[in-house]
């Protein structure tokens, strides 16, 4: 199959391999370029992430010196209506009080949103770029890496252990396991059950998260080779178009997708810490 | 019977809950036999309480007394 995508394309399938291998440094494969070992360094993954917090942090400090009460910019008003959303959603979902959660929902909202958005980005550009200063392989998207969803979902997952004992104790979180969902009489039951239940947290977070950004990615990709597998001729006069305009779709469509899944990682964490705050009957 | 506002984000997280949860008890399974090598056991045993995890976690979490009032 390979072979033949090729031979016809010009190499289609190395083409998205190329675009959906990180760039790796430390214990990396020399011929696939995969990460080989616990040291292997997604440096494009690092670099896009930080950079995306970076714009946070400096649109945060830009708007700082700028805050008016009397006479609210454009920037302010647009920056406040996000904040109003993430706390409508916090005192929507949350239960209890918790200084923490907005501030942290909030995060998450633009970090991930803005990581996602990196998708938007035309595929070739950046690689492009890179390859002229000599780096071979480039990911832009930081959350189509499986390690940047479960490092996210991670540091979530570690806030919901130490909400649970804040909350509970250790004697009440070791009793959610021992006695939740069917009692004393089923102890090894409910260690199992409430194992794979706090286990399917983080999980269900990182998964949904990387599947769809991933996917995304694939099909931006797939879309850009229509026209850069026709060749010369007549089927480039009607390949070339058909790939702008579905690339004009997809990239409507996307920045719903991007948003909604921003948007889920946000309202998943509160939901998970929120469960984490609250005493369960038994 | 008004809807409580809470209502969207919390069947966002059920539907994520049930599956995630189904997932991870076919996994613990499939790591468990691995170790003890006792396949197909512990995969038919943990994805089956995954599964009925998942549905009891779904059917506490939407008869919640707050979800409608």
């Amino acid at each position: 199959m390979a072979e033949s995508a090729s031979s016809s394309g010009g190499g289609t399938v190395e083409y998205i391999q190329h675009h959906l291998t990180n760039w790796c440094v430390g214990q990396c494969d020399p011929v696939t370029h995969k990460a080989a070992g616990f040291w292997a360094f997604h440096v494009d993954t690092f670099l896009f992430s930080l950079l995306t917090a970076g714009v946070i942090v400096w649109m945060a400090l830009k708007l700082k010196g700028q805050l008016s009460l009397e006479r609210p910019s454009g920037f302010q008003n647009f920056v406040e209506s996000i904040i109003e959303f993430v706390d409508q959603q916090v005192k929507d979902t949350f239960p209890g009080r918790n200084p923490l959660i907005a501030p942290l929902a909030l995060t998450i909202f633009l970090w991930v949103w803005l990581m996602n958005f990196m998708d938007l980005v035309p595929v070739d550009l950046l690689p492009f770029l890179a390859k002229l200063i000599g780096i071979e392989y480039l990911k832009v998207v930081p959350t189509t890496d499986l390690n940047t969803t479960l490092a996210l979902s991670l540091t979530v997952f570690a806030l919901i252990i130490y909400y649970n004992i804040k909350i509970k104790g250790v004697g009440g979180y070791l009793k959610m396991f021992l006695f939740h969902p069917f009692g004393k009489f089923f102890v090894p039951v409910n260690i199992v059950m409430t194992l794979i239940e706090e286990l399917a947290k983080p999980l269900s977070l990182a998964l949904r998260l990387f599947g769809n950004l991933f996917a995304g990615e694939l099909v931006f990709l797939l879309i850009a080779l229509l026209g850069g597998t026709a060749g010369i001729g007549l089927a480039l006069a009607f390949l070339f178009p058909l790939q702008v305009i579905l690339d004009l779709g997809w990239l409507i469509f996307h920045l719903l997708v991007i948003t909604l899944q921003a948007f889920i990682f946000m309202v998943l964490t509160i939901v998970y810490l929120g469960m984490a705050h609250v005493e369960e009957e038994h | 019977m008004a809807r409580n506002p809470s209502i969207g984000p919390l069947l966002i997280g059920v539907g994520s809950i049930m599956t995630s949860m189904s997932v991870v008890g076919f996994l613990l399974g499939y790591a468990v036999d691995r170790w003890l090598g006792s396949q197909p056991i512990g995969l038919l045993v943990l994805g089956f309480l995954g599964i009925l995890g998942g549905l009891m976690k779904a059917y506490r979490l939407l008869s919640h007394p707050d979800l409608f009032k």
